[in-house]
């Protein structure tokens, strides 16, 4: 083989190395948007907010507004999503569609800050992709949450009581890592996780105004439920392959009890399927 | 672009300032008061718009024409219309929108029916003053000064204009063909490579995948598509297995990319076993020219370009699809025969620990000599004729 073939040869292997690289080096166009609106009075709306990927925060805001968004995207990849019916009260945001492209590259990852009003209820909606979340639901007044997560690392928490009676809380995982504080400020008499793979860490803490039912349903993952001690649990577990860590429970028939169930003043009635991994209750009240 | 819009932005700031400290000046209408449908006597300070030069105007006149792109634009008045240096709605004043300003802010104190636009410059609504639309600032921003917006406030900043998503590149047929070559060749080496390789540090391994390959090519075939059949579920069990314990649950990352990589290992020994006997029978290297090692290395070559040539042939027609797409269906049936064979023999030899023959090499010859003289004449009586040992033969 001549010299120039051994070229073209190594030139032949560079430009297929290098094929990959349009893809990682093609231009973006980082853009910001910042959508807000005036809060004009305090009756209940619902929100529904799409994300993929990139950052995600959500709080709430004594501000006079509604809802104000902060997004930092990438233009030829996703379009922001921003819409209100204001007569059907319903709020759209965060983006239209996103490909899932990891470029490794930090400065470029796209963000989404949502503020909502603490003044009106919402009834709300997160339906996230691989995206990390950070949900600051205190000082919100909820009347529905459903949270559905993709493959992402979430923190969910309610630092106060939620003003308002939440009808349902719903939350329903990919391969997630998973973290809610405080849940009893929730408010909500029915909590639901459902998870594929992934930790869940559920901290039932905060003010208890009722007794509250929790299903909780992972395939492949542990599971650790924080409950204070002076809640009376009552637990129902289903678990193929996987162990139960019920210290400080007796079992009562089919059933885990505390030993303070029948007198506690509030109630956490706990039924859980998990198919392999861990269930946890601990109530050291952490 | 940008720094320029900013430094225009910076350059025209503090004669707003100026105008808005001003007393009692009422604002020139410009021709985008033009849609104002009732007007009263101003009663309070009107800022006086910004003095910008032809040059500003001319750069102010490009991004408002990427505005009108962007694809969270809005309704904008026309050119003649849009107000450069900043526009003020009077109080008591209501105007018809769209009402724009670039290059200076636009004050709000009466009422804007419609949406209320800045480019490069603040939309400011004042006490008393209302937006019934949106108030956009497109690289400014919305500020509220005791005023109301019914619509959105909105304010964009990074890059404005159209989203210009890179259109595919269309290779032309020479490239892509020179392409498509130059990947299925690089392959070629890299096998060739992992080859060689093979030869040199893990030969005795090779030799006992070919040797289980030899002769048991059906066998081999068929455990090779039982293995295939067979890894999902191995792969489950293995998953299953490591997450009993709580323990093993944090290995099952690392035993998945483990049995990814024994899979691959496997895959490529059996190929390279495969490809060696196809050389070794389409060029029978002569003994006397070659030592061991050379034949081997021989076959295998010649192997492996037979199986990648089929690839490299199948890229050379990248300019005709249909025939690259004939030949490359010819080139994975027999690839994928090649390595569910060669991945079957190195399931059954273990990885080329477990030899197929050495079952019956290593059965001691039998002396058949006495026993077929009528007379012993060793001495041996008929009973206690030599057999092989069982341990012999299962060693």
């Amino acid at each position: 083989m001549t010299t120039s073939r051994w070229t073209s040869l190594a030139s032949a292997i560079a430009a297929a190395v290098a094929s990959g690289a349009p893809l990682a080096l093609a231009a973006q166009s980082w853009r910001t948007i910042d959508v807000a609106r005036q809060l004009v009075d305090s009756a209940p709306a619902a929100a529904n907010i799409v994300y993929g990927t990139g950052t995600f925060g959500l709080r709430g805001t004594t501000s006079p507004l509604l809802y104000h968004m902060q997004l930092r995207y990438d233009a030829e990849r996703s379009q922001p999503r921003h819409t209100y019916d204001s007569d059907k009260r319903r709020l759209e945001i965060g983006v239209q569609k996103s490909d899932v492209r990891f470029t490794g590259r930090k400065e470029g990852e796209s963000k989404l800050q949502v503020e909502l009003a603490r003044s009106a209820p919402f009834d709300l909606s997160l339906n996230l992709g691989a995206v990390e979340a950070d949900l600051d639901l205190t000082g919100l007044r909820l009347t529905r949450l459903r949270l559905e997560v993709g493959a992402s690392e979430a923190r969910l928490r309610f630092d106060s009581l939620n003003a308002t009676h939440m009808q349902n809380l719903e939350v329903s995982l990919g391969a997630a890592s998973f973290r809610a504080s405080r849940l009893a400020n929730a408010n909500a008499p029915t909590i639901r996780v459902e998870a594929g793979v992934g930790n869940v860490e559920l901290d039932m803490g905060g003010q208890w105004t009722s007794d509250i039912d929790l299903r909780v349903e992972v395939a492949l993952g542990v599971v650790t439920i924080h409950v204070p001690p002076e809640v009376g649990i009552r637990a129902t577990v289903e678990k193929v392959i996987a162990s139960f860590d019920h210290e400080g429970l007796v079992q009562r028939g089919s059933e885990w009890v505390s030993a303070n169930y029948d007198s506690a003043p509030r109630k956490l009635r706990i039924s859980a399927k998990t198919t392999l991994g861990k269930l946890t209750i601990d109530r050291t009240g952490r | 672009m940008q720094v320029g819009i900013l430094a225009l932005i910076l350059a025209v700031a503090p004669a707003a300032l100026a105008g808005r400290q001003t007393q009692g000046v009422p604002s020139k209408p410009s021709s985008a008061a033009a849609g104002a449908v009732e007007a009263a006597e101003p009663a309070q300070t009107v800022p006086k718009p910004v003095a910008l030069s032809a040059e500003q105007i001319g750069s102010l006149r490009k991004t408002i024409a990427k505005f009108r792109d962007d694809p969270e634009t809005v309704k904008l008045p026309a050119d003649a219309d849009i107000a450069m240096g900043g526009l003020t709605v009077p109080a008591e004043t209501q105007m018809n929108g769209p009402v724009a300003a670039a290059g200076g802010p636009l004050h709000v104190f009466g009422t804007v029916n419609g949406d209320a636009i800045a480019i490069g410059a603040d939309v400011i609504v004042h006490a008393g003053g209302r937006v019934t639309g949106n108030a956009v600032a497109a690289l400014g921003r919305v500020t509220l000064e005791g005023g109301t917006v019914d619509g959105e406030m909105k304010h964009l900043a990074g890059a404005i204009g159209p989203v210009t998503t890179p259109a595919p590149v269309r290779e032309s047929p020479i490239s892509a063909t020179r392409h498509a070559v130059a990947l299925s060749g690089s392959w070629l080496v890299i096998l060739l490579l992992i080859g060689i390789g093979v030869l040199v540090f893990a030969r005795s391994y090779l030799d006992g995948v070919t040797e289980s390959l030899e002769g048991r090519f059906g066998r081999s075939f068929w455990a090779g598509i039982a293995t295939q059949l067979a890894l999902a579920p191995a792969l489950a069990l293995l998953v299953v297995a490591l997450a009993v314990t709580v323990i093993g649950l944090l290995l099952v990352p690392f035993a998945i990319v483990a049995f990814v990589l024994a899979l691959a290992g496997l895959i490529t020994l059996g190929f390279l076993a495969v490809a060696r006997i196809t050389g070794e029978s389409v060029a029978p290297a002569a003994a006397s020219r070659y030592p061991a090692r050379g034949a081997a290395l021989r076959a295998l070559v010649i192997g492996v370009t037979l199986y990648m040539g089929l690839w490299v042939a199948a890229s050379a027609f990248a300019w005709a699809p249909v025939v690259e797409m004939v030949l490359r269906g010819v080139a994975v049936a027999i690839t994928w025969v090649a390595a569910t064979a060669g991945l079957g023999a190195a399931i059954l030899s273990r990885g080329g620990t477990r030899r197929a023959t050495e079952t019956f090499a290593a059965v001691p010859a039998v002396n058949d000599l006495p026993w077929q003289t009528p007379t012993p004449v060793t001495g041996v009586v008929a009973a206690r004729r030599p057999t092989p040992t069982s341990s012999s033969r299962e060693r």
